[in-house]
């Protein structure tokens, strides 16, 4: 079929547009989140942002004890991107349950809690202390932080270490479990399957990516650490990479995460299979990004007449880059 | 100090009303802004987005050097070098262009602290102390106002200054490492000489480079002084999110923060690490290591 004899989408009202998906037992208004570590505790940004418009929120990722993270420099902007090296700073368990979490219920939020550890038994005592805790919607176990020296990215990017783990959390919760990727493997099929198989709701995909940025003056890294991890939209590309394969290499949901700064950056990735996405690094340059998003996703689909997301999920196909295979991916706009 | 602090900053879209060279490398940029913009006190910074297409990613955070109403409009200006890409790119900025703006941000000087003001600025760290001299004024109080630099040319804002002392009868120090203008020496001898001559307790309130700054702490510590600085440091978000601006906590502040928990001064409770964003930008000398502060 040639591109004059398709029919032109009719459109329809943007409000007519329905974004609800379903993470696990956990049904998001909309598949829009916000990227742990990129929104605070939440409420950090509640007077600027409606959080009941987000999917959800996904927290600062809470650790047992309190973590004071690495020393400065934490920050280093690079080519469309910037390297963090946080090193999980965060307020503890016991203060993340009884002053965050009780303030994020007041504002009617999706809460996605990241918990993070250093071995399995760490993430049972989170999962145990906040299971049960009915503020709480999911939980996104942050299986790749690049920037800690134990419990990190590396620890965790083994398939059999994560497995075992995700068995013994599963026994802790009803509630959906996510899993948080490092996209530096090999091949981020296996830790996705192994995650799976372990009893995860969804896998999120991905992470930052480690990099390096040297300081020629002072022939040092321009972190404190030696590398960072990568974000923002010198990643995207990368990461839906990531995202795609791991998405055709599992049943269960995926979250997509890199780069995302417009309607259409998410769309890319629920086209290649994913189920909703992050915004990150995008909140600290504009941050009203993440309701943004959601608004140019509903615009989108409407103007295409696509009355659901299932509508466009998963439609990218690697072999109908020479020729459209339907209308939605045939249509060009800006 | 246990009040819970409010979040009352904005992102809004400004139009630049003027922008032109002042000094040597140095830019005045004042801005219009939108309603909802809450005007900001001195010591305070906003972060500055560039417009599509920028050649940098980040908001820059600057402090700013005015705030005033014309016509009903907030005008707030800024002083800065363009010394970086995103800088710059902001110099070329012309009137009518619109920059996105957050703010205002992080805590500024307590002004109303009982005592002598005396403001210590070094270099392009004039900028926020300019804004803290008009609102002294504005106060009817008397100031004493240091000045250093290296050499005369980087005396920026050195007139505009005088302007604003002048008219409470304030008086302006000046020194140049090189004896250029005024003393030769650093803002810390014209201090030694100056302090004899006046009514304790003195309140100092400094913006400069970080070395001059600790000296400055140092200087006040030592006399049972109070001193507020302005600090710097790279950013991310400015708003206390990525946690990515961190400055040593000295052991008291550490201390009083284990002992605090969650309280407006400490603001996610982290004993080690203050953030320049939100704890700050302005800190009390007392509350930084500065043997460790870079």
């Amino acid at each position: 079929m040639s591109h004059s004899e398709r029919s032109a989408p009719r459109p329809i009202a943007a409000g007519r547009v329905d974004l609800r998906v379903r993470i696990g037992t956990l049904e998001l208004r909309n598949p829009v989140l916000t990227a742990s570590g990129t929104f605070g505790y939440g409420d950090e940004y509640a007077h600027v942002v409606d959080l009941t418009s987000l999917g959800g929120v996904v927290t600062k990722t809470v650790t047992v004890e309190p973590r004071s993270g690495n020393a400065p420099a934490r920050v280093a902007e690079t080519a469309s991107g910037m390297l963090n090296s946080i090193g999980l700073e965060n307020v503890g368990l016991a203060r993340f349950r009884d002053e965050k979490l009780p303030r994020l219920a007041k504002l009617r939020a999706t809460v996605i809690a990241s918990i993070g550890g250093e071995t399995a038994e760490e993430l049972e005592t989170l999962l145990a202390a906040l299971g049960a805790s009915g503020s709480v919607g999911a939980f996104e176990v942050n299986f790749s932080c690049p920037n800690v020296a134990a419990g990190g990215a590396r620890y965790w990017a083994d398939p059999a270490r994560l497995e075992q783990t995700l068995r013994r959390l599963r026994r802790h919760t009803a509630r959906p479990l996510i899993a948080k990727l490092s996209p530096d493997v090999t091949d981020i099929r296996e830790t996705a399957r192994a995650c799976e198989a372990g009893g995860a709701d969804a896998i999120t995909a991905v992470n930052t990516f480690v990099g390096l940025a040297v300081d020629l003056d002072r022939m040092g890294s321009r972190l404190g650490r030696a590398t960072g991890g990568l974000s923002g939209p010198a990643i995207k590309p990368l990461a839906l990479a990531r995202c795609h394969e791991a998405a055709s290499a599992v049943r269960i949901p995926v979250i997509g995460s890199g780069g995302i700064v417009t309607g259409r950056d998410a769309l890319e990735f629920i086209a290649a299979g994913a189920t909703a996405v992050q915004v990150g690094t995008a909140t600290f340059v504009e941050p009203g990004a993440a309701p943004r998003v959601v608004a140019e996703m509903r615009e989108w689909l409407a103007a295409r007449g696509l009355a659901r997301l299932d509508d466009l999920r998963g439609r990218f196909s690697a072999t109908a880059a020479q020729e459209p295979a339907a209308p939605v991916a045939a249509e060009s706009t800006r | 100090m246990s009040v819970t602090q409010t979040r009352t900053w904005r992102q809004v879209s400004a139009c630049v009303r003027t922008h032109t060279a002042q000094g040597e490398g140095f830019r005045w940029l004042e801005l219009e802004m939108p309603e909802g913009f809450e005007t900001p006190v001195a010591g305070q910074f906003a972060q500055l987005l560039l417009p599509p297409p920028s050649p940098v990613l980040l908001p820059r955070p600057m402090s700013v050097a005015s705030a005033r109403r014309s016509r009903g409009r907030l005008l707030v200006g800024f002083l800065y070098a363009p010394v970086g890409t995103g800088t710059r790119a902001l110099a070329a900025l012309e009137p009518g262009a619109h920059v996105e703006v957050t703010g205002p941000l992080g805590r500024g000087y307590p002004l109303e602290e009982p005592g002598t003001p005396i403001l210590v600025a070094g270099g392009r760290g004039v900028a926020p102390l300019l804004m803290a001299a008009e609102a002294l004024s504005r106060a009817r109080r008397r100031c004493e106002f240091v000045f250093g630099a290296r050499t005369k040319a980087l005396l920026v804002g050195v007139a505009g200054a005088r302007l604003r002392l002048s008219r409470m009868g304030s008086r302006l120090h000046v020194a140049t490492d090189d004896g250029s203008r005024g003393t030769q020496g650093t803002v810390i001898d014209v201090l030694e000489r100056l302090a004899p001559g006046l009514e304790p307790p003195l309140v100092l309130h400094a913006c400069g480079p970080h070395g001059m700054l600790a000296a400055v702490a140092e200087w006040a510590m030592a006399r049972g002084a109070r001193a507020h600085l302005a600090m710097e440091s790279v950013m991310a978000c400015g708003t206390g999110v990525c946690r990515g601006c961190p400055l040593p906590r000295s052991h008291a502040a550490r201390d009083r923060v284990l002992a605090q928990g969650a309280s407006a001064n400490a603001l996610q409770g982290n004993p080690e690490w203050a953030m320049c964003c939100t704890d700050g930008p302005v800190f009390e000398s007392r509350e930084l290591d500065w043997e460790r502060v870079s």
